[in-house]
């Protein structure tokens, strides 16, 4: 899922509250009709997510092209192919998805922390905000390709008005990843934005009146009454956009397709060009078997760092 | 009515103690805003602008911030080009039909989820939410094969069907939300006047969820909208979406028509603007709401 609009939050299943007895109306042959109802659901995931992940372990072990039939079993020999290629596109997306999930976040907090405040037209003004959210990937990454266009683009005409160089942001590999990262960031923040900014309406209002009496200036009332409350669901927005960033697609895909050189490229990039640029569906796959253990690792690794902070605190 | 979806927004008076919870900004908060603001908006803004403008001013020495000669020639190519129009007919089919399915499908399984307890429930639920973290790209290489050897390849139905099944995380538990809030009553009012259990869910339940029904409807559609990855490679040729129509003019043309670009941009982020107005609600607080409780 590299949609950048329609972003899925995660909702919890909330559990409605049981009442002694509320559920002796429903006998085994309605159970039975819950089941069934929830079989169209399910079947659809389990044909169109869970198989075609088992599957590709399966492709995997297989020399398979795209455009000829058959295939002839090579054992790990598409793992040992990619390895090389799987080490230096890690490292992109690492730095992608790090610095794609940290600048939306400082940016989303900033504006929501100044929107909390009373301001005229603020349901307007965040309204506005969701704008970047809003556009497709594939519009966001056109018109970032033409901000930083290097002939035309608005950014270079304002340098060269200011009396600077003009730069190639998109063809030179230095500048390629950056400018990825700034327009995927400009897409993103707003998401955050509204998330720290639903936690700051709940915050325990009388809290923070309680310690404005006891003296607490505002920056003491940040620090020691919003930010704990801030912490936990800023931390697992952000472990979310982490993993959707990670296997992010399209605005890579469409402002620079990998390049120049391999410099954007990123796993989920280098996925799509083994399987429909060189055909090589085998080779896609065990880029794909990797990029799952790699990103459980960086999950586990996160866990284990989460609990022994908790521990600590 | 009392079926509200989620809560409603906080009351705007004033109250005791406001200054504290929600201070004023002071200079420097409000160049910070001012900034930060900007930084949000000037791209849209550049996208709208130069959509407007004349070619020849895009591309001349001393180009313009503003369309001073607006024009609606980029807007005009955008409906002279078959490629463009007919991609902009997919989109609406594959969007369309994906909201149709997804509302159906994740109705059903929603009031599953709500009101009935059966072995395999959690089960499903942790399957939902752990299944929406995984990205297109690493089904893509399986979906292909699967479609392919299942002769769906470059239908409309693939691409519904792998839209589908990425929207019913979201649908699914938005629409649960909503079901929770119906009271276990209305169902056993309707056994007791003697309705089925299919006519109780068709009659009743989703009646009453019309709201959630289409806002879920309205998601999916969005999603399907945009997508970029699957719709590039199980559409095919004939049946490829707008944002994939899009880009390979994008990319094969290389840097040409800018203007004609962030036309065809501005249409096709207008129906999600669209929706989002009417949407916003349940955006702003609802969604980030639940995703903070997840």
């Amino acid at each position: 899922m590299t949609t950048t609009t329609g972003r899925p939050p995660v909702r919890a299943p909330a559990r409605p509250p049981r009442r002694a007895g509320q559920r002796s109306s429903l006998n085994g042959r309605d159970r039975t009709f819950g089941f069934m109802l929830a079989a169209p659901a399910v079947a659809l995931f389990i044909a169109v997510a869970v198989y075609p992940l088992v599957s590709s372990l399966g492709t995997s072990l297989f020399d398979q092209s795209l455009i000829r039939p058959g295939r002839s079993f090579v054992g790990l020999r598409n793992y040992a192919e990619v390895w090389p290629d799987f080490v230096d596109r890690l490292g992109t997306t690492l730095v992608f998805s790090v610095l794609a999930t940290v600048l939306p976040l400082l940016l989303g907090t900033g504006i929501a922390l100044l929107l909390n405040a009373r301001i005229k037209g603020r349901a307007v003004l965040r309204g506005v905000l969701m704008l970047p959210w809003l556009l497709p990937g594939v519009v966001v990454s056109f018109l970032w390709a033409w901000i930083f266009n290097d002939s035309y683009g608005v950014l270079n005409h304002v340098l060269s008005q200011l009396g600077l160089p003009e730069v190639d942001f998109l063809g030179a590999p230095g500048t390629a990843l950056a400018a990825v990262i700034i327009a995927k960031s400009w897409n993103t923040f707003p998401w955050m934005m509204v998330v720290v900014l639903a936690v700051l309406q709940t915050l325990p209002r009388e809290q923070l009146e309680a310690a404005a009496i006891d003296g607490a200036s505002r920056r003491q009332r940040f620090w020691h009454v919003s930010l704990p409350h801030l912490i936990g669901p800023v931390a697992l927005v952000t472990m979310l956009e982490f993993i959707y960033n990670f296997g992010s697609f399209d605005m890579i895909f469409v402002m620079t397709g990998g390049g120049p050189g391999t410099s954007t490229m990123t796993l989920a990039v280098s996925i799509y060009q083994y399987a429909f640029v060189e055909f090589s569906l085998g080779r896609a796959a065990a880029m794909g078997v990797l990029w799952l253990v790699a990103l459980s690792v960086v999950c586990a690794a996160y866990f284990l760092l989460n609990k022994r902070l908790e521990a600590r605190r | 009515m009392s079926i509200v979806p989620f809560p409603p927004a906080r009351r705007r008076s004033r109250h005791v103690g406001e200054g504290i919870t929600r201070p004023t900004l002071g200079v420097l908060g409000k160049l910070g805003l001012s900034v930060l603001g900007l930084f949000g908006l000037l791209p849209v803004y550049w996208l709208v602008a130069t959509a407007f403008m004349r070619r020849e001013d895009v591309f001349s020495k001393d180009r313009p911030f503003f369309p001073f000669n607006p024009t609606l020639d980029n807007f005009g190519a955008f409906f002279e080009d078959t490629a463009l129009l007919s991609a902009l007919g997919n989109s609406v089919i594959v969007s369309a039909g994906t909201a149709a399915v997804s509302v159906l499908v994740s109705g059903l399984m929603a009031y599953s989820l709500s009101k009935f307890r059966y072995r395999g429930r959690n089960l499903f639920m942790v399957m939902f939410l752990v299944g929406q973290l995984v990205p297109g790209v690493l089904l893509l290489v399986s979906l292909y094969l699967m479609f392919s050897a299942a002769g769906l390849l470059y239908t409309y139905t693939a691409v519904v069907l792998a839209f589908t099944t990425f929207t019913l995380p979201l649908t699914v538990f938005l629409l649960k939300g909503i079901i929770d809030g119906l009271p276990d009553e209305i169902i056993e009012a309707g056994k007791v006047d003697g309705l089925s259990n299919l006519a109780i869910l068709f009659r009743i339940i989703f009646p009453l969820i019309t709201p959630g029904l289409v806002t879920a409807g309205m998601f999916a559609f969005m999603r399907g909208w945009s997508d970029l990855l699957f719709a590039l490679t199980l559409a095919g040729p004939d049946k490829q979406t707008l944002p994939v129509g899009m880009t390979s003019a994008f990319i094969h043309e290389g840097s040409g028509d800018w203007p004609a670009l962030m036309a065809a941009s501005v249409i096709t982020s207008l129906p999600l603007a669209l929706i989002f107005i009417a949407l916003q609600r349940y955006f702003v607080s609802g969604l980030a709401a639940g995703a903070v409780k997840g």
